[in-house]
């Protein structure tokens, strides 16, 4: 028989028992929308995941800290120097690195002043590290300038206080006194800010010296990983470090560092050389991969629902095409007895499967996209938040599950018919003789 | 009688039916040839075998003894699927029950069996619409048969089993659901386009009247023949 005799016959067969058809049609489609919905909800949060530690830029850096703990806990020392940082930098995949050269300095503006934690940075490697400025530029040394350029942290201007009354410098209507017109100067020794509240000298006491600070530019909020750094270059930082001595912890390299690897692939391969070489690592892709683990597991639940769902579906076919196949025997015998070939009839009953199958799973998919849409309504109002769901996320439905769904269907609705359909073909021509 | 070439031979054909522990012999031991182009009316009392040497000769039922060889094929060596490429290529078919596809036109149900060789419909229709005409039928091409009299329906059913041209033709009491003269009307049908064309018409029947229209008569008692004539009840 040619295919579209077949597959004409196999749909006038469905159609002659339309609404019988159109039941089973209907419980694969909610088989088969509640697996593409579950699915696609699945897909939504894992890519929200994703998402939003992308937009943290953080995906592909690592966090690097001195010294690791051995496997029975015992903690070995070791070092962040120059000498490492340039290690570092020759492991294959990395971009840049990033050493945390942190001072921790006192602002003053008039009767005003506010503490200040400063990252040492090159212009290049903060860019890299995509440090973003909200306005102005990135800060820059040079030896014998009358001040250092600064660049402040987004939350700097707004948290001056008076130190003798605890004031904030706000005036009445709450906004900040100090902009970026005031006039800064930097100290590291408490007792230019507060006074000398002991009463007594320190022996060989020298006060620290101010330093006039030339604000260039301020950080945007977007860094959420460093907004809380005011950055300066890092050769200034070096030598504010040298010349405070006196009021600086003074630590030997550096505390920690950070390493931008060229793509995600590499942050793998990255941390491994890293660790070896002594150190501990962090890195964003722990906490995705816990995210994408949590995701999984309801993806899982949820996978499963739809499952139950499509057995009782695929039943259901079974049940439908038997039924089928009992009321049919004479007329299976009848076109054994005109020449049908046993090929032929099985053919004809799976096309009819197939058929079910796939409008359950087209219609399955409409569901779907309309289930999706009401939901990404509902998320977009907030109702999620109100679920206790920690991202926003969108459930979506890319063409390779719309897809896959559709043969999904079909591949259900084939297997579930395979067995009615083979029973049709050992059906016997005789049956269409008997009289009965 | 001229010399005339052998289309069906069957030799010491046997066919028995266990039913729980008691074996039924349907047949016992029937040899018989035909010729081809012959037209053959097998009679007998109810449960002399009848429709079960027809059916064995057109391959719905396995022997259980002895060989049936039709145009030098041996049918009971034959697998299911054999036999129904057997069938699609030789055999046509007429029902005592007409058995037409309740939800096809005449012309649909004419058709059918042509589909299942793979024949595009346009040549299918073509074909269908002719065999119509020629049982009477030019009329009815778009009636349902819920839509015709029985003798119409027949029709139908001995249009599509001469659709495919097959050498033999089988009926097993075509005119059995239908009255006196509808069935004379179409036994004349069916012998004269057999006759015509030269196919080999074997059928079944205990009214010795529609026995009359064959060339030959085979009497079946208990599953054996008892008597075998070129046709003494002729009268045509
Ligand atoms: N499928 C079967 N199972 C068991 N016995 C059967 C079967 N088919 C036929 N028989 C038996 O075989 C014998 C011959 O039956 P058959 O149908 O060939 O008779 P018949 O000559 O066609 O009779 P009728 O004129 O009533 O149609 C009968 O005794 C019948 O009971
Ligand atoms: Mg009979």
């Amino acid at each position: 028989m040619k295919f579209f005799d077949l597959l004409q016959t196999a749909f006038l067969n469905l159609w002659r028992r339309k609404l019988r058809a159109i039941l089973t049609v209907l419980g694969l489609v909610v088989g088969i929308t509640s697996i593409v919905v579950m699915i696609s909800l699945g897909l939504g949060i894992e890519k929200a995941t994703l998402d939003f530690y992308e937009s943290m830029g953080s995906l592909t850096i690592i966090d690097v800290q001195a010294g690791s703990y051995s496997e029975d806990g015992k903690y070995v020392e070791k070092k962040i120097d120059d000498q490492s940082i340039a290690a570092f930098e020759g492991v294959p995949g990395v971009q840049a690195v990033l050493p945390m050269l942190n001072l921790y300095g006192l602002v003053t503006s008039g009767k005003y002043f506010t503490n200040l934690q400063i990252l040492g940075v090159d212009a290049g490697t903060a860019e890299t590290f995509g440090f973003t400025l909200a306005e102005g530029a990135m800060p820059t040394y040079s030896r014998g300038a009358r001040s250092y350029e600064i660049v402040f942290s987004p939350w700097v201007l707004q948290s001056f206080y008076n130190p003798k009354t605890w004031q904030v410098a706000v005036d009445r209507e709450g906004n900040s006194l100090i902009t970026k017109n005031s006039r800064f100067r930097l100290t590291f020794d408490w007792m230019n800010v507060y006074g000398n509240q002991s009463m007594e000298t320190p022996e060989g006491y020298t006060p620290g010296k101010f330093y006039r600070l030339e604000l260039v530019g301020v950080l945007s909020e977007e860094n959420y990983n460093y907004s809380w750094y005011s950055l300066m270059a890092k050769d200034a930082v070096l030598r504010l470090m040298k010349e405070n001595k006196d009021f600086v912890y003074a630590q030997e390299g550096y505390q920690s560092a950070q390493i931008k690897c060229v793509t995600m692939d590499e942050v793998a391969s990255v941390r491994q050389a890293v660790m070896e070489l002594g150190y501990t690592t962090y890195s964003a892709l722990d906490m995705v991969e816990q995210a994408q683990e949590q995701t999984r597991m309801l993806r899982a639940v949820l996978g499963a629902i739809g499952a139950v769902a499509l057995l009782v579906a695929a039943i259901g076919i079974m049940n439908t095409m038997m039924m089928s196949i009992y009321e049919r025997t004479r007329e299976i015998g009848i076109i054994k007895v005109l020449g049908c070939r046993m090929g032929n009839i099985v053919t004809m009953f799976l096309m009819e499967a197939l058929l079910i199958g796939f409008f359950g799973g087209l219609f399955g998919l409409g569901l779907s996209y309309g289930a999706s849409a009401l939901i990404n309504l509902w998320m977009a109002r907030g109702g999620g938040m109100g679920m206790g769901m920690g991202l926003p996320f969108q459930s979506v439905i890319p063409l390779y599950l719309a897809a896959g769904g559709v043969l999904f269907s079909m591949v259900v609705a084939l297997i579930s018919g395979l067995y009615p359909a083979l029973r049709a073909m050992r059906l016997s021509a005789l049956a269409a003789i008997r009289n009965e | 009688m001229e010399e005339k070439e052998v289309l069906l031979d069957v030799r010491n054909l046997s066919k028995t039916y266990r039913v729980g522990s008691v074996d039924i012999h349907a047949l016992r031991g029937v040899t018989l040839q035909i010729q081809k182009g012959e037209s053959v009316c097998i009679i007998g009392r109810s449960g002399s075998g009848k429709s079960t040497l027809l059916n064995l000769l057109a391959g719905l039922e396995r022997v259980s003894g002895g060989e049936i060889v039709i145009a030098g094929k041996r049918l009971d060596r034959m697998s299911e699927g054999e036999l129904i490429r057997f069938r699609q290529r030789h055999v046509g078919f007429v029902f005592q029950s007409f058995n037409l596809m309740p939800y096809y036109t005449a012309l649909e149900n004419v058709a059918f069996p042509l589909a299942f060789r793979g024949m595009a419909r346009r040549e299918r229709n073509r074909d269908a619409k002719h065999i119509l005409q020629e049982v009477g039928l030019e009329t009815h091409l778009r009636h349902k048969p819920a839509q015709m009299s029985g003798g119409q329906q027949q029709r139908v059913g001995i249009a599509r089993a001469l659709v495919t041209n097959p050498e033999l033709v089988f009926a097993d009491e075509p005119t059995g659901n239908l009255d006196f003269a509808t069935g004379d009307e179409v036994m004349r049908t069916i012998c004269d386009i057999c006759k015509a064309a030269g196919r080999t018409l074997i059928m079944v029947t205990h009214d010795a009247h529609i026995a009359s229209f064959a060339d030959r008569v085979i009497t079946l008692l208990d599953g054996r023949v008892v008597e075998d004539s070129s046709n003494p009840l002729e009268e045509k």
